[in-house]
């Protein structure tokens, strides 16, 4: 899994304009790294989460390219268009592929930083979901075939004598299972049992 | 004692001698009645060969029936062919031949009168003088033509260069009526150097050749918004002497009208121009606009940034606040220059003639069309040769054909699928001629549409007014160059553009 870096990627082939958007978003103590065109940030992209400042109009591959070959390459971060004049008709294109939010140039810079603020808030969410269902994916396929059945059948509402009965073994045993899934699966009582289950139908 | 019968002698000897005298004489000399009729009474043989008729043929007859009907009254109404003097009456007029036709006579006539003062006879002495007459009408028509021709006509004396003549052109040109006539030296109508150079050296070719033609600015009067030229000088020469040249006629024109027409054409040229301007400036609207955002969406960004580390507090604010001076005013500067670019272009200047590089000219388009040529991948190849002499033109007019052609090729790919987009653009000396080729790989136009190419409102795309090549070609060719365009119809179309260079 990609490391959460918090890292805000700018492709853009103005110099001057990605020198400044550094400066500002770094006053706000953001990380930022720069591309000059779409092929530099393919070619060094080193695969961290964070989100991207992505310029429509560019020479060679322009931003909606770009766009279409990172879906294609599974590069699955938050992108914020920014288009300049007369570039709409492109900004609106790379909102229905996509994008998270678009900017025209030139933009209120507390704009930009609630809306990378907003792009990096979200990687995290998703982020920490992902790490989430991972950790309980990874719990959960430590369970022996028969502890599995019985959280199955726990967090459905049965009681220990139903389990016993539809398992065709002793209540005891049951009871021995039950105590097991809760160990390993760390739920400290079946309410918390049956959220991590929501995890795992995701 | 034989003196009375002596002085008879002498006297018919005398009238005998005079007899002789008239019928010898080839004037006519007739004597008429004092009547109305004038009739004939006597005519010398001379008759014969003046008026066709014999004496015997013509006594008796009216004198006054054969005047042509125009000239019969000359006599009494004291007509401007009449001429009196000591007595005598001279007159010209028609008269008619026995043939039928009217011949010219000059007639000094005589009235002869009694001791009582009473008219006995009228005596004529006639002459054909209708060679003369028709000559002098001759010289007459080419006098009225002089005096009528628009050209301004002057005759210049030899020595002192006095106009003695001028015709009603000249009179105008200069201003003055015929009417109040101003004399004239030659020298009052040229500035002090032309006088004193082009105009001895035209007198001294035309006094050497006998005819200068050529051109001389002429110098008038400030009140007078004319303009003229001296053209022609010729010098007359004296044919009775020693062949020397005794005056000059000279020929010139005003051409204020001229002028005025050729900078009306000129202004409407220049219109034209700073219209197609304007055209092709809101044509790449939309690709100044970005131009110009960027720098503002830069100086933005630095604004805010450095807002915000000041309010979060930073070690050195002012070391900060300075850095980001430094970098909003390169950024003001560079959005600066692109409206003073862009305003430089639709400028509305006068026809300005500047040495300039074609080679920088050709660069500072394609950077104009920078924004353009990148939305439309297009990849700008320069071959320019660098040994070119600086061209002596209008540049403005130059750049704005070049844009013209190098947005046509970047255009020439729109319909076009192709992964390789070069625009190329070449510069070269051939045979003093500054030759300029723009070239692009796109489909090419076809046989039909390159003849159409160069006519106005002929038009290829969507929203254009295809007014673009014809201006361009309108321009190259006020500056004495070519432009024309090569395509096979798949491959790609050749602009060229040749301008001549100056010695």
């Amino acid at each position: 899994m990609n490391k959460l870096d918090n890292i805000i990627y700018i492709v853009d082939d103005d110099e001057d304009f990605r020198n400044s958007i550094s400066w500002l978003l770094e006053s706000a103590n953001q990380t930022v790294r720069c591309f000059s065109s779409a092929r530099n940030f393919l070619e060094n992209y080193d695969g961290n989460l964070g989100c991207m400042l992505l310029d429509v109009r560019m020479p060679d591959i322009n931003g909606l390219a770009l766009q279409q070959i990172m879906a294609e390459r599974g590069i699955n971060i938050p992108i914020i268009v920014i288009s300049g004049h007369g570039d709409i008709q492109m900004a609106v294109s790379a909102m229905k592929q996509g994008a998270m939010d678009f900017l025209e140039k030139p933009f209120d810079g507390d704009v930009l930083i609630r809306l990378v603020k907003k792009a990096l808030s979200s990687v995290k969410t998703d982020y920490d979901r992902l790490t989430e269902i991972k950790r309980v994916r990874d719990l959960f396929e430590n369970l022996s075939k028969r502890e599995a059945e019985v959280m199955g059948l726990v967090v459905n509402g049965k009681s220990n004598r139903d389990i016993a009965a539809s398992l065709k073994i002793s209540p005891k045993t049951v009871e021995i299972h039950r105590s097991r899934v809760m160990t390993k699966m760390k739920a400290k009582n079946v309410a918390e049992l049956i959220q991590l289950s929501n995890c795992l139908e995701i | 004692m034989n003196k009375p019968i002596d002085d008879l002698q002498n006297c018919r000897e005398d009238a005998d001698r005079y007899r002789l005298l008239a019928e010898q004489s080839t004037d006519m000399i007739s004597r008429h009645t004092t009547s109305q009729e004038w009739t004939y009474i006597d005519v010398n043989p001379a008759v014969e060969r003046v008026l066709g008729y014999t004496p015997d043929e013509i006594i008796g007859t009216s004198g006054y029936a054969a005047f042509h009907p125009d000239d019969a009254d000359n006599l009494s109404k004291r007509d401007e062919s009449v001429r009196y003097r000591e007595g005598m009456y001279s007159n010209v007029y028609r008269y008619r031949h026995k043939a039928g036709h009217f011949i010219w006579l000059e007639t000094t006539s005589r009235v002869i009168r009694d001791s009582s003062g009473k008219p006995i006879e009228i005596i004529c002495v006639s002459r054909d003088v209708t060679e003369r007459e028709e000559i002098q009408q001759a010289m007459a028509r080419l006098a009225r033509v002089v005096e009528a021709s628009s050209d301004m006509i002057m005759f210049c004396n030899h020595e002192t260069h006095k106009l003695t003549y001028l015709n009603e052109s000249a009179y105008h040109t200069l201003g003055t009526e015929q009417e109040t006539p101003v004399s004239y030296y030659l020298s009052e109508l040229f500035t002090p150097e032309i006088y004193h150079s082009l105009v001895r050296d035209a007198l001294q070719h035309a006094f050497d050749h006998g005819v200068w033609y050529g051109s001389i600015p002429m110098e008038l009067s400030d009140d007078q918004d004319h303009v003229a030229e001296i053209r022609e000088i010729i010098a007359h020469r004296n044919r009775r002497e020693d062949d020397r040249v005794d005056y000059y006629s000279i020929i010139g024109r005003d051409i204020t009208l001229k002028l005025r027409a050729e900078e009306t054409a000129k202004r409407h040229q220049l219109e034209i121009a700073h219209m197609s301007r304007l055209m092709s400036v809101s044509e790449m609207a939309a690709g100044l606009a970005h131009e110009v955002n960027q720098p503002l969406a830069t100086i933005l960004n630095y604004c805010h940034g450095t807002a915000i580390r000041l309010k979060e507090g930073v070690a050195d604010p002012v070391e900060t606040v300075t850095q980001s001076m430094k970098l909003i005013t390169a950024q003001a500067k560079r959005a600066s220059d692109i409206i003073k670019r862009m305003r430089a272009f639709v400028a509305k200047t006068e026809h300005n003639q500047i040495e300039f590089s074609v080679n920088e000219c050709c660069k500072e388009v394609s950077t104009f069309l920078y924004q353009e040529a990148l939305d439309h991948n297009i990849r700008f190849i320069f071959d320019l040769d660098e040994n070119i002499p600086p061209l002596l033109a209008d540049k403005i007019q130059i750049e704005q054909v070049l844009l013209n052609l190098i947005r046509n090729a970047i255009e020439a790919y729109s319909n076009c699928d192709r992964a390789q987009r070069p625009v190329n653009i070449e510069t070269a000396l051939e045979d003093k001629n500054l030759v300029v080729r723009i070239m692009d790989q796109g489909c090419g136009i076809s046989e039909d549409d390159l003849e159409q190419l160069f006519t106005p409102f002929h038009t290829s795309k969507s929203n254009g007014l295809g007014m673009g090549l014809s201006i361009s070609r309108t321009i190259i060719e006020t500056h004495g160059g070519q432009l024309c365009a090569n395509s096979d119809g798949e491959n790609g179309t050749c602009f060229t553009l040749k301008l001549p260079l100056r010695e």
